[in-house]
């Protein structure tokens, strides 16, 4: 179905394969998944000998009449633009679209946000209400759970914006989790870590373990052992920013039942 | 154990909104999420088997996951990731730091490294899923072809 690019669309369409690997990548994939739909791209449309290269931080994609790379700073986790982008890629599979409709629809595909950014809260504050639930804490204790989550991502989202280290902001964000619970605790309420541990929940890695463990299925080891890093650099900043206030009410005198 | 399923699909689906998943996808999510847990659930009342759990859950996660990815022709991740996160040993990592906190240096450990093996076996039983899985679902079309 490929006939062959002409000879001056080359850079052009190397861009569009770079820019939807690298918002791939950037959106929490695996490694595999940005190098197959690459090649995907590439071959629909019909440039030739393409080598794509990618890393937990960078790509690369390499023709004979050209080399486009992209540096791979700030990651998130948004599983929105990962379907969109999987969708175009076997969208142009099918039928190769015009270029210029192409790069339209990749530039909407980077900046899809299924909700609101304001409704990360509300989400936050029901998986938080939930786990404590499952965790088997009385009734009453889903509301400060809740509180806890949705506070938590609330602060999270507020710093993302400030262009703070994640790590920082985690570790701020799992600081402000912590309050909640241990208003419950000074209340003298049993149940105050599972209030806490519900709130904390909302910030963990999943991604980053999720993905870590399906590149180094595929052999991408590079990528999993980064991935593995930043994870466990996550969580180490969590369990700091937890353990400061916690710490503080211990050392005052406080008690945890 | 039917409410801790539920609760399990819940969290699931809740997880999957922040994650910006959405419409099928995230029911889907959820179902695996509730079906995992109510698999698992009942081993933990088995004497000595702390971790088959967690390894049983995450593996079930991961199969289901493949099977979804298949079915809906979308990235696995999407039903993996939060179906994942109801396993994650939370409770154990907050019992270390609190016991390390107060100076109760054997018990942060215990917690601890038993967070971290729990944590290994949902890494393993995600693997495994994965690298089982995909290749049994890849090989099907080709025959027919």
């Amino acid at each position: 179905m490929a006939n062959d690019c002409a000879p001056s669309l080359v850079p052009r369409v190397l861009r569009v394969i770079a820019d939807a690997g690298s918002a791939l990548l950037a959106s929490g994939a695996e490694v595999a998944r940005v190098e197959d739909t690459m090649q995907r791209l590439a071959q629909a449309y019909g440039v030739q000998a393409v080598e794509v290269v990618v890393l937990p931080t960078a790509l690369f994609v390499n023709a004979p009449e050209g080399t486009v790379m992209r540096r791979i700073q700030r990651r998130s986790v948004n599983l929105a633009v990962v379907a969109a982008i999987n969708q175009l890629s076997r969208d142009v599979s099918a039928s190769p679209l015009p270029l210029p409709d192409v790069e339209a629809r990749l530039d909407a595909a980077r900046r899809t946000h299924r909700y609101r950014p304001g409704t990360d809260g509300l989400f936050a504050a029901l998986a938080a209400a939930a786990l404590s639930q499952l965790f088997g804490a009385p009734w009453l204790d889903a509301i400060p759970a809740a509180v806890a989550g949705g506070l938590t991502a609330w602060v999270r989202q507020q710093l993302k914006v400030t262009g703070l280290a994640n790590s920082v902001s985690d570790m701020i964000a799992a600081m402000v989790a912590v309050l909640p619970a241990l208003v419950v605790a000074m209340v003298g309420k049993a149940g105050a870590g599972t209030v806490l541990v519900s709130g904390i929940m909302v910030l963990t890695p999943g991604l980053l373990i999720t993905t870590a463990v399906r590149d180094g299925i595929q052999g991408d080891l590079l990528s999993s052992a980064a991935r593995m890093l930043e994870a466990l650099i996550s969580a180490g900043a969590i369990a700091a920013g937890a353990s400061l206030p916690l710490y503080l009410y211990l050392a005052l005198g406080g008690h945890l039942r | 154990m039917i409410r801790a399923a539920l609760l399990s699909g819940i969290t699931a689906i809740a997880f999957g909104l922040l994650y910006q998943v959405s419409g099928w996808t995230l029911v889907l999510a959820g179902l695996i999420g509730m079906i995992a847990w109510w698999v698992q659930a009942p081993l933990a009342h088995l004497s000595g088997a702390t971790l088959l759990g967690d390894f049983v859950g995450a593996f079930l996660v991961g199969a289901l996951a493949e099977v979804a990815a298949k079915v809906r022709q979308e990235p696995a991740i999407m039903f993996v990731v939060p179906a994942i996160i109801v396993f994650v040993p939370g409770e154990l990592a907050y019992k270390s730091m609190v016991a390390f906190l107060q100076n109760r240096f054997m018990a942060g450990l215990e917690a601890g490294l038993t967070a971290a093996l729990a944590a290994g076996a949902i890494a393993i039983g995600l693997a495994l899923a994965t690298a089982l899985v995909r290749p049994l679902l890849r090989s099907r079309p080709k025959e027919r072809e």
